[in-house]
């Protein structure tokens, strides 16, 4: 599914150079649901942008589905994140113009698919995360959790092969973390998406079932193990 | 695309209502300045195509639109027919319709040509209906078509000028130029009415024109020339200097037109610049979170394009709108003393809205390139 061969990428801070990935070989079969941890400064965003061509390396490889995307255009990356990849961000990045079945139409929309298909699939996407009943909310009518599940919604209304989300409950309290990590883990079960988390919060690291730890750039830890079992209170805390 | 692109401009009203604004009153100075200048050239034209078919002698230090003091004696028009090349020279004698005249543009005039010499202009129009005037026509008027509407004249009926009744024998067909405001009259009848006006001037045989009709073939510029060096006390007006004048006074015009237009151009394009700079930088996360999810770089520009041409139109058509509702109301504010200050063409009504659109457009030009050269990865960074 992903294959990286001694992924780097380095920045140049006046003199200092700073080797955010460096040389990193990974390989990531398709249907896994695993997070990438590590301390801050550690390169798992750089990482993940690279991972999901935002960003080009500055050296190695990267294969999606069998295609080398450290060769392509910015134009071809696009249209590669378009199709194959996508995205859940810490802070949601809902358009907050757009009401919720919009925003999730949005990638759609990029993909010149037709007004009413966009929108039967947005719906769609919006019910398998259990807001149907919000279609039509701005965001700011949202409470964090549902916010990012319209924000899942959105990642996967394309259909894509692998969603990439960046500490995607690092703005939510314990039981919206819990609620967005079971939906992903649902959401990897029943589709068989490849889920790839970057997060530094060890409890969530947990429910997944492939830990990568990242210290200063490289692969310090790649442990596959059995997932936390999860337990989400049903009532909101107050 | 276009609801989005709205729904994000009343993100910020104030901000948005005060560019658009902006463009608003620099389209309305426009739109308001198009229609006078719109009118201007209707009658320049008109002007032109009467001032350019004959030699115009008037006194010396008059130009085509008067200014000058004084007369010319009749016997210039002896001296004038005399120089070779001369077929005819009719003495005219020209006072506004109305007493408290002086208006704007080109006045409706009562012009009295001295018809026992010639009837040559007068055949320079097309008469439309009846005959033209005659010599010997004490007391009979042909219209020109603006006033002959005005009237609401036909050929045997009587109209009022200044005060006093003529009968309508003809009237001619529509000019679109000075004459049509004409309302020609024997030369005795005019001096007449001058007297009646100015009762303490004592004036006989004068002239305030003299217009000369060449013989067939004969080199008008040269024949002007001519004139000016064979009559002493005259100034003589050539088709060729009669258009330079013209053309002079609608350049200047069209010069401030252009000042104006330009002015709009600095304000309105800055201002749209500015608030689109302001609204991509507000929307950099977003525009990374869009390029991220496979945004192309085209669609995003043209997003950006769309948004800051939606803001040109908008003040445009309102700027347009306001000041043709302006010219409506000042026209009709006029029309009492009959004057028509402004004129409403097509031009007058596109031209300013797709100037504004134009503008907005260019003005997006490098907010919209600043955005869609954003990099994702720093687009998302940014907070």
């Amino acid at each position: 599914m992903i294959e990286t061969r001694s992924l780097s990428k380095v920045y140049r801070v006046g003199e200092q150079e700073i080797r955010a990935v460096d040389g990193i070989d990974l390989a990531i079969e398709a249907g896994e649901f695993l997070s990438i941890v590590g301390p801050s400064g550690s390169g798992k965003t750089t990482l993940l942008h690279l991972l999901g061509c935002l960003d080009t390396p500055t050296s190695g490889n990267i294969v999606i589905d069998g295609q080398d995307a450290s060769s392509l255009s910015p134009v071809e990356l696009t249209r590669l994140r378009r199709l194959k990849i996508g995205f859940v961000f810490q802070e949601f990045n809902l358009l907050p113009v757009l009401d919720a079945v919009e925003n999730v139409e949005l990638p759609l929309r990029y993909q010149k698919v037709k007004p009413a298909e966009r929108r039967r699939r947005a719906l769609e996407a919006l019910e398998q995360v259990g807001l149907a009943q919000r279609a039509r909310n701005r965001p700011s009518q949202l409470s964090g959790g549902e916010q990012q599940r319209v924000a899942i919604a959105r990642a996967l209304v394309t259909n894509p092969a692998l969603v990439l989300a960046d500490e995607p409950t690092g703005e939510l309290d314990t039981r919206n973390t819990c609620l967005v990590i079971e939906l992903m883990r649902d959401l990897n079960r029943q589709t068989g998406r490849t889920f790839c988390i970057v997060t530094h919060d060890p409890v969530v690291a947990g429910y997944t079932r492939r830990v990568i730890t990242l210290r200063d750039g490289k692969v310090a830890g790649d442990e596959a193990g059995e997932e936390a079992e999860l337990a989400c209170e049903s009532q909101p805390q107050v | 695309m276009l609801k989005y692109i709205v729904r994000n401009m009343w993100r910020r009203k104030a901000r948005t209502f005060l560019t658009v604004f902006g463009i608003v009153v620099g389209i309305f100075a426009l739109t308001v300045l198009g229609g006078l200048s719109a009118r201007l050239t209707q009658q320049v034209n008109g002007a032109r195509s009467w001032f350019t078919s004959k030699i115009s002698v008037v006194p010396e230090g008059s130009s085509l639109f008067g200014g000058g003091e004084g007369y010319l004696p009749l016997s210039k028009v002896d001296e004038i027919e005399a120089v070779p090349g001369v077929k005819s020279a009719v003495a005219g004698f020209g006072l506004t319709l109305e007493k408290e005249g002086g208006g704007f543009g080109s006045p409706e005039l009562i012009v009295g040509a001295d018809l026992s010499r010639s009837q040559d202009l007068l055949n320079l129009i097309e008469i439309g209906q009846g005959r033209i005037l005659q010599e010997g026509d004490g007391g009979k008027t042909v219209l020109g078509s603006t006033l002959a509407d005005k009237f609401e004249a036909r050929p045997g009926d009587t109209v009022e000028l200044r005060g006093r009744p003529f009968e309508v024998v003809g009237t001619y067909k529509p000019t679109l130029s000075a004459v049509d405001g004409f309302a020609f009259v024997s030369y005795k009848d005019a001096l007449d009415l001058f007297r009646l006006a100015n009762p303490y001037f004592q004036v006989e045989d004068i002239a305030a024109t003299i217009d000369v009709i060449p013989q067939p073939g004969v080199d008008m510029e040269e024949l002007a020339q001519r004139i000016g060096d064979e009559v002493p006390g005259v100034r003589v007006i050539s088709p060729r200097e009669a258009e330079r004048q013209i053309s002079q006074f609608s350049l200047i015009f069209n010069a401030i037109l252009l000042g104006i237009g330009f002015i709009a151009l600095i304000v309105g394009g800055l201002s749209i610049i500015n608030t689109m700079v302001m609204s991509v930088s507000e929307r950099v996360q977003e525009i990374g979170l869009k390029k991220a999810i496979g945004a192309e770089t085209r669609s995003i520009l043209s997003e950006y394009l769309l948004e800051s041409s939606l803001i040109g139109l908008l003040g445009g058509l309102t700027g347009m709108v306001l000041g043709v509702a302006a010219i409506v109301l000042l026209n009709r504010a006029t029309a009492s003393s009959n004057v028509t200050v402004f004129a409403v063409t097509p031009t007058v009504v596109v031209g300013p809205v797709l100037f504004a659109v134009l503008l907005g457009t260019l003005a997006g030009v490098f907010p919209a390139l600043r955005a869609a050269r954003l990099r994702p990865v720093e687009a998302l960074r940014e907070d």
